[in-house]
């Protein structure tokens, strides 16, 4: 349990670090004048990259929990991962959210479960899980720069950690092995919404950027003509 | 006790000892900077302080300073005293070396102390580097790699640095062995642009490369496609079908391909167009292939937008397409058995299997049909290339097709013409030719449209028979290769027919040669006539198998042994030369080459000697010297015919007749009788061959006819009543067959020319005391076998019979004792001899017959004998008138005798010189 406790307050002290740092980034992607275009598109791979991480990630760390975590048609009950930001959201309310709301959403999550992902790291067993957590992580914190990029390109200023909205993982006085696990399937679960959810954000931003470039580029043929 | 002095021991050694250490490790000065490391071609200073105690100790200040440079004293232009206590010395452009430099003092003494010593390493700083460059194989982390620059000569570490903007992550520190790669320690986040550098450091200096920026996915190559598999298609025999297997990456990246294949055969690739393998695909179809072939297929990937790196090919996989029905309708010819009998022929029809590119498939048989001018058709299928029928001998045309799973081919169809059909119209200008190591036949089409040009070929050899092999062409080809296995250097014989739709045309033939060579051996050259001063030589033209290509000309090669070689070209299509100007008796050597157009090649050497004469020259010299003698010869006989008479009286001149002179009428005792026996009598018993030749002088003719006279009527008497002499002739002594002497009986001697005759009486006065006696002088030729009589007593007792006396017997012991006389006195003088010996009357001599008849013979008579001759003749000589005839004889015998006893004689000069008779 003290275990457990000491998780969430690294946890915390993770979450706070990779706040502070990121604001300070201009963008991960660099890409120089021609843009956020391109950087949207890193962007887009980037999720889909960690799409197919976290695929055979998943794989390995179920297996590693056992089961029944790790069998196929397992769908327990959302339980005591509440502090874990959800990914899922009306349809109609995403269609509202603006790019930059849009844009913050995905980066206050990811900057939430990269911490929770880091916990993951540490407990993990074998070498090979923690290999491929730790790849995932460093993963996750390019994605984390890489949308810190794309909002300094479009010029939106990165979200500010509230002190009060900061991500409580209040750890449970009675967190039994079993609930952990369940946190981490959720978590596991949760991430792989939240990168379904990113791509379309930014395959989203990706289109409605094009329009535009193309738009700059017949603007700056036309005095030619 | 005991232990108290070994505690208190034990510790004055350990004071005494580290006092002693503390001595000698302290030194007496130090340099500064204590390990330093110069850069190539810079200046260096180092300094030497000297402690104040050791200066005191040895009474030396800065100026005691010198320095070494490896053992070797560095020169005091360089030094420096500082103060009293330092001195520097300064080296310029320090060059490569690891130097050890030295600080020393001269003490009081010109005792060397070295003070400090430190070494001096000398290298570079490191260069730039350059070129750095990354690579991601697909699982596996990143690996860089770059140009260090020049050699440092000194220890240089490298780091490759990666950092995000918002991290930096771990150094990658080269290992010693590979300094200019080095794989980074995490695996590489992929779409996240990713700073790298280079820095490289030593002792002399740091420096760092550019710095690159890029996103790793750029950088990836990726594992090569897994499980590729080929499948052919039964609706399409053109068309592979290639599946494989793609790797993970495909996930978030989009990959272009590129596919090669090839026949199984083949060594080269085909490449499908890039532009269809653009995309990101599991599977691609081929197309345009050939039926019923092997396919070798490879594939590899990289990320479509060509950012990466070509992943390795994948393991081979092969496929065969599905067949089709054969696409060309096979070669067709035929060929007609000579024979024609019971009006039929028999025709073998042939054609060629089809290659694999127009079979299209296995091949199942051929179909053959024979049509004759209205009648039913004659269907064959064959498994096999030909087709043996009889046909009439009308006009037939043949059609065949070949058959595989799928279909059968175009029908090649064949006119076979009448039995009388004369086939015309040849191609024409027929020519044959190697290239590019295949051989080419061309000719001009005839005016006649051609279906078909039919090539046939086959190697040309005595040893055996042409085997020909053939290829069909179609009717608008002028030019074709020999589509078959052609040797170098065999002579092919090349036949191109025509194929008219009536039938074949006239073959027209060519010989052709592949490839050269020069003959495998040269022409054997013999000589068909040698002459004098010219040799026909002849060969045999070399047989076709060891001429390995056109025979273009022949050198022959002849020489003497001494001689230069000469060489001369012959055109090939001689068997025969003429060699000119040779010299006569000499003995040549003559080989021959034959040359085709790449070389010759020498026969044996062949040798032969030119006569001394040439033919019929010995018999233009021998005959006419020949005839000619013959003609001398018989002028001679004709003259000596002619002038017989002469001759004979030059030959056997008439003895003068001595009765006739008148010294013989003065002597009562010797009638003047006189014979001459005729030439056939002269050698009753044949064992006479000298000849005693009385030479008449011919003033002295008068009594010529009188001596004749005389001389038969001498003869007669002695006939009468002696008989035959048995002085002439046999052997004398020794079986000699030298005349001997005899002076005994006149009688006896007087049946021949060489008995003894009775020519002259000497009467002398008294000599000294003795009584002057009358001494008849006669002369004799008898050749008496004397000893023969011993061995032969027959012969003694014919002549007793003969004889009717013992006459022969006394002188036989005359001559004996004779001998005995001689051996018995040889130290009496030649004259006394003489006269002993002529001095004997005919009375004396018979008594001593008498006397000495119970005298044992002497049995070495035989010296005796012959040196009696000079004693007779030198009586004869010094004493008497000597007949021409004696002295002849005489001088033969004494010229013999003369050598034997090597006395001079003054007679023998005396009577050749008179030639005739010497006055008394």
């Amino acid at each position: 349990m003290d275990l457990r406790a000491g998780d969430s307050w690294g946890m915390l002290t993770c979450l706070c670090a990779v706040l502070w740092h990121l604001p300070a980034v201009p963008a991960l992607n660099r890409t120089g004048d021609l843009g956020p275009g391109p950087s949207i598109q890193k962007t887009y791979d980037l999720t889909r990259y960690l799409e197919h991480q976290l695929r055979s990630l998943a794989g390995t760390y179920l297996n590693y929990l056992g089961p029944p975590f790790n069998e196929p048609d397992f769908n327990p009950p959302r339980l005591g991962a509440e502090t874990l930001p959800r990914a899922t959201v009306d349809l109609d309310v995403w269609r509202s959210l603006d790019d930059r709301l849009r844009l913050a959403q995905n980066y206050e999550a990811y900057s939430h479960l990269l911490c929770y992902v880091r916990g993951l790291d540490r407990q993990a067993a074998t070498a090979e899980l923690r290999r491929g957590l730790g790849h995932f992580c460093t993963s996750l914190q390019g994605l984390l720069g890489s949308i810190a990029g794309v909002m300094a390109a479009l010029g939106y200023p990165l979200p500010q950690p509230l002190p009060g909205t900061e991500p409580t993982w209040a750890p449970g006085p009675a967190h039994s092995d079993f609930l952990q696990k369940m946190d981490d399937f959720w978590l596991l679960k949760e991430l792989q919404t939240w990168l379904w959810r990113s791509a379309k954000d930014f395959n989203r931003l990706k289109k409605k950027m094009q329009p535009s470039a193309a738009a700059i580029t017949l603007r700056l043929k036309a005095p030619g003509f | 006790m005991l232990t108290v002095k070994t505690w208190i021991v034990q510790v004055l050694f350990l004071l005494l000892t580290s006092e002693s250490i503390g001595e000698l490790v302290n030194p007496c000065g130090y340099i500064t900077p204590e390990s330093p490391v110069v850069q190539l071609g810079s200046n260096f200073t180092a300094v030497c302080v000297l402690k104040e105690k050791c200066m005191k100790s040895y009474h030396v200040n800065a100026s005691y300073i010198f320095w070494k440079t490896n053992h070797v004293t560095v020169p005091s232009e360089q030094y420096t005293v500082i103060n009293s206590t330092a001195s520097s010395v300064t080296f310029t452009n320090i060059s490569l070396s690891n130097t050890q430099l030295t600080c020393n003092i001269r003490t009081f003494g010109q005792i060397d102390q070295n003070v400090y010593g430190i070494r001096i390493v000398s290298g570079l700083p490191p260069e730039k580097p350059k070129n750095l460059s990354c690579i991601v194989n697909e699982g596996e982390k990143m690996r860089c790699q770059w140009d260090p620059g020049r050699e440092t000569f000194l220890d240089t570490n490298f780091t490759l640095k990666s950092e995000w903007a918002t991290e930096k992550f771990d150094d990658c520190k080269t290992k010693r062995g590979t300094p200019t790669t080095c794989t980074l320690s995490y695996f590489p986040v992929y779409f996240v642009y990713l700073e790298v550098w280079v820095e490289a450091e030593n002792a002399l200096g740091n420096v760092t490369s550019d710095h690159i920026n890029f996103d790793p996915v750029d950088k990836v190559k990726p594992n090569p496609p897994q499980n590729l598999s080929v499948s052919n298609s039964e609706e399409l025999s053109t068309i592979l079908k290639l599946t494989w297997l793609n790797s993970n990456i495909l996930d978030f990246l989009i990959l272009k391909y590129s596919i090669e294949y090839r026949t199984k055969d083949a060594s080269a690739w085909s490449q499908i167009p890039p532009e269809d393998t653009a995309s990101t695909r599991s599977s691609f179809t081929v197309q345009d292939l050939k039926p019923y072939t092997e396919y070798v297929f490879r594939i590899r990937c990289m990320k479509a937008d060509g950012k990466g790196f070509w992943s390795d090919w994948s393991e081979e996989a092969s496929g065969v397409t599905y067949e089709a029905r054969p696409s060309k309708a096979p070669s067709f010819w035929y060929k007609i058995d000579k024979s024609h009998s019971h009006g039929t022929r028999s025709v073998q029809l042939i054609w060629k299997a089809l290659p694999l590119a127009e079979a299209n498939g296995r091949i199942l048989d051929y179909e053959v049909t024979l049509t004759r001018w209205k009648s039913r058709l004659q269907n064959y299928t064959v498994n096999d290339t030909k087709l043996k029928v009889n046909l009439t001998s009308d006009r037939y045309i043949a059609s065949l097709t070949a058959r595989n799973t799928v279909g059968r081919s175009d029908t090649s169809v064949l006119t076979i013409p009448a039995y009388d059909f004369q086939a015309t119209h040849p191609v024409t200008d027929l020519k044959a030719f190697p290239k590019d190591n295949v051989l080419w036949v061309e000719w001009t089409a005839p005016g006649k449209p051609v279906i078909k040009y039919i090539v046939e070929w086959c190697v040309l050899s005595d040893r055996a028979p042409c085997i020909p092999d053939w290829q069909q062409e179609d009717g608008a080809v002028r030019s074709t290769y020999l589509k078959g296995d052609l040797e170098e250097s065999k002579c092919y014989l090349l036949t191109v027919t025509p194929v008219y739709a009536d039938g074949p045309g006239s073959p027209a033939s060519v010989k052709a040669y592949l490839k050269q060579a020069p003959p495998s051996r040269g022409p054997t050259v013999r000589t068909k006539k040698v002459g004098k001063n010219e040799a026909v030589l002849e060969w045999d033209q070399l047989p076709v198998d060891v001429q390995n290509g056109f025979i273009r000309n022949y050198t022959i090669f002849y020489r003497t042994i001494i001689g230069n070689e000469t060489a001369v070209n012959v055109d090939s299509s001689h068997t025969e030369y003429t060699l000119s100007s040779l010299t006569s008796d000499t003995l040549y050597m003559v080989r021959m080459a034959a040359f085709t157009d790449e070389g010759g090649k020498d026969g044996p050497e062949f040798t032969f000697t030119t006569p001394k004469f040439a033919q019929g020259e010995i018999e233009a010299i021998v005959v006419p010297v020949c005839l000619a003698f013959l003609l001398i010869t018989l002028l001679g006989v004709l003259f000596c015919f002619n002038k017989r008479d002469l001759i004979k009286k030059h030959i056997w001149p008439n003895v003068p007749d001595p009765s006739k002179s008148h010294i013989a009428q003065w002597s009562p005792h010797t009638p003047p009788r006189h014979n001459f026996n005729p030439k056939e009598q002269m050698y009753p018993d044949g064992n006479f061959t000298d000849v005693s030749v009385v030479e008449i002088e011919p003033n002295d003719k008068k009594p010529f006819p009188e001596d004749l006279k005389s001389l038969d009527l001498f003869k007669k008497e002695k006939i009468s009543t002696e008989g035959h002499s048995s002085g002439i002739g046999g052997s004398s002594c020794m079986s000699s067959s030298r005349p001997s002497i005899s002076s005994s009986d006149e009688n006896e001697s007087a049946q021949n020319t060489a008995s003894t005759v009775q020519y002259s009486t000497v009467v002398h006065s008294g000599y000294r005391h003795q009584v002057p006696s009358v001494q008849v002088f006669s002369r004799s030729e008898s050749t008496q076998p004397l000893l023969d009589s011993e061995e032969r007593p027959e012969d003694l007792q014919l002549v007793d019979n003969v004889d009717g006396s013992d006459s022969v017997l006394p002188r036989q012991q005359y001559f004996k004792q004779n001998c005995n006389q001689l051996e018995t006195s040889p130290d009496m003088s030649q004259f006394e001899r003489s006269k002993q010996v002529s001095s004997v009357s005919e009375e004396d001599f018979v008594r001593l017959q008498q006397q000495q008849i119970s005298d044992p013979i002497p049995q070495s008579c035989g010296s005796g004998q012959m040196k009696m001759f000079p004693e007779v003749s030198s009586a004869d000589a010094f004493t008497g008138p000597v007949t021409e005839g004696q002295v002849e004889n005489f001088e033969a015998v004494g010229i013999e005798a003369m050598v034997d006893e090597g006395m001079p004689k003054s007679y023998l000069p005396q009577t050749v010189r008179r030639g005739g008779y010497i006055p008394q």
